[in-house]
């Protein structure tokens, strides 16, 4: 395969990873010079771009914001088996609510040649094969949250012990105000940005795109991706 | 073994080092902090001015100087700074997180922060308020 051909043939993925590492690294660099203005502001000793990257307060920055948006996508993927919204491309028709048919979901005796190996599998192979996708995203989304706490009560008992307050234990953070406005002040945005999307995609269009139903479809076509 | 389970493992032992690192990491801080302290504190009963003020932060001991009007060596030595027995096993807990600590005794309360030289005292015969920061004897700013 020829570099431009993987290239194309991976843009997607490719085009966020990259955009992912440069935003990361802007965040490192901007979250170390506002922690640094802290430091300095309390005549304490401002810290190196690597012991900032290394610390809780990074940490907890960056562990916020992901498992915010792994939960939006488990939600979404698990939702979007029950719940639909009548004309969005995001979602499928109303007649297709829940988990439907082995046919329909080329399963176990209706699996095909080139279907997935534990897809033809049955049994408990076929069950977890079959909601992988939101398991995985569940799973990251939790292991995030719970790396939010870990880190998050740290940075909090550090800043708490910079302004001559006493720290307090994980349990009694993971109820704390700075905890759950943390979690929700990404939680609300997540959701938000789902509803507008499966909303705003029933009557408006872009071409070309996945995401958007063709520019001719009318508006109360359900599961049409253009 | 599979691929995928050589990747599983070499994750699953990353992990348990980067945690034993940080597990690690921890107890030495709290031991240094702990130690920086008992430095202090020992300082205060001989009343050893100099050694007191080493122990102390840039910004808090620039304070002392400011506030009393001479050296901080001779200034801190009129402050009313409640000291303790500098013994490990008189030391009640020892708080890290991250750049930051808190050691507290019987008799006294100690915050103190990382710098180049090691754990230094920012703020000293600190006693709890409810729902507020500890009110110090000795602090900087």
């Amino acid at each position: 395969m020829t570099v431009r051909r993987f290239l194309r043939d991976n843009g997607l993925g490719l085009a966020f990873g990259t955009a992912f590492l440069l935003a990361v690294i802007g965040q490192a660099f901007a979250g170390h010079a506002e922690f640094n203005n802290q430091l300095t502001a309390d005549g304490l000793q401002p810290v190196s771009i690597g012991d900032y990257i290394a610390s809780s307060d990074f940490g907890v920055d960056v562990m916020e914001n992901w498992q915010s948006e792994y939960l939006q996508f488990f939600l979404y993927v698990f939702l979007t088996v029950w719940l639909v919204q009548r004309g969005s491309p995001e979602s499928k028709s109303v007649d297709k609510i829940g988990v439907e048919s082995d046919k329909d979901q080329r399963v176990g005796p209706h699996a095909r040649p080139d279907s997935p190996r534990w897809a033809a599998a049955g049994g408990m192979r076929l069950k977890v094969y079959a909601s992988s996708l939101g398991q995985v995203m569940g799973a990251i989304f939790v292991l995030s949250w719970l790396a939010q706490s870990i880190t998050g009560v740290s940075a909090y008992n550090e800043e708490q012990l910079r302004q001559l307050q006493p720290p307090i234990s994980w349990p009694d953070y993971i109820v704390s105000a700075d905890f759950w406005s943390r979690t929700l002040q990404n939680w609300q945005s997540e959701f938000l940005a789902i509803a507008s999307m499966a909303i705003l995609s029933i009557y408006l269009r872009q071409r070309g795109s996945p995401e958007s139903k063709p520019v001719g479809a009318p508006h109360h076509a359900t599961g049409v991706e253009g | 073994m599979p691929w995928r389970w050589q990747w599983g493992a070499a994750a699953a032992t990353g992990a348990a080092l980067v945690l034993t690192t940080g597990c690690g990491a921890v107890e030495e801080r709290r031991t240094a902090a702990m130690a920086a302290a008992l430095d202090f504190e020992r300082a205060l009963g001989v009343r050893d001015g100099g050694a007191v003020c080493q122990a102390l932060a840039p910004e808090t001991r620039e304070e002392v100087a400011q506030s009393a009007k001479k050296s901080c060596a001779q200034g801190i030595l009129d402050e009313e700074v409640p000291s303790a027995d500098a013994v490990p096993e008189d030391v009640q807990s020892v708080d890290v997180a991250g750049r930051q600590a808190r050691v507290v005794f019987p008799a006294d309360t100690l915050f103190l922060s990382q710098f180049p030289g090691g754990w230094k005292v920012v703020a000293a015969g600190c006693t709890p308020r409810p729902q507020r920061p500890y009110r110090c004897t000795l602090k900087g700013g």
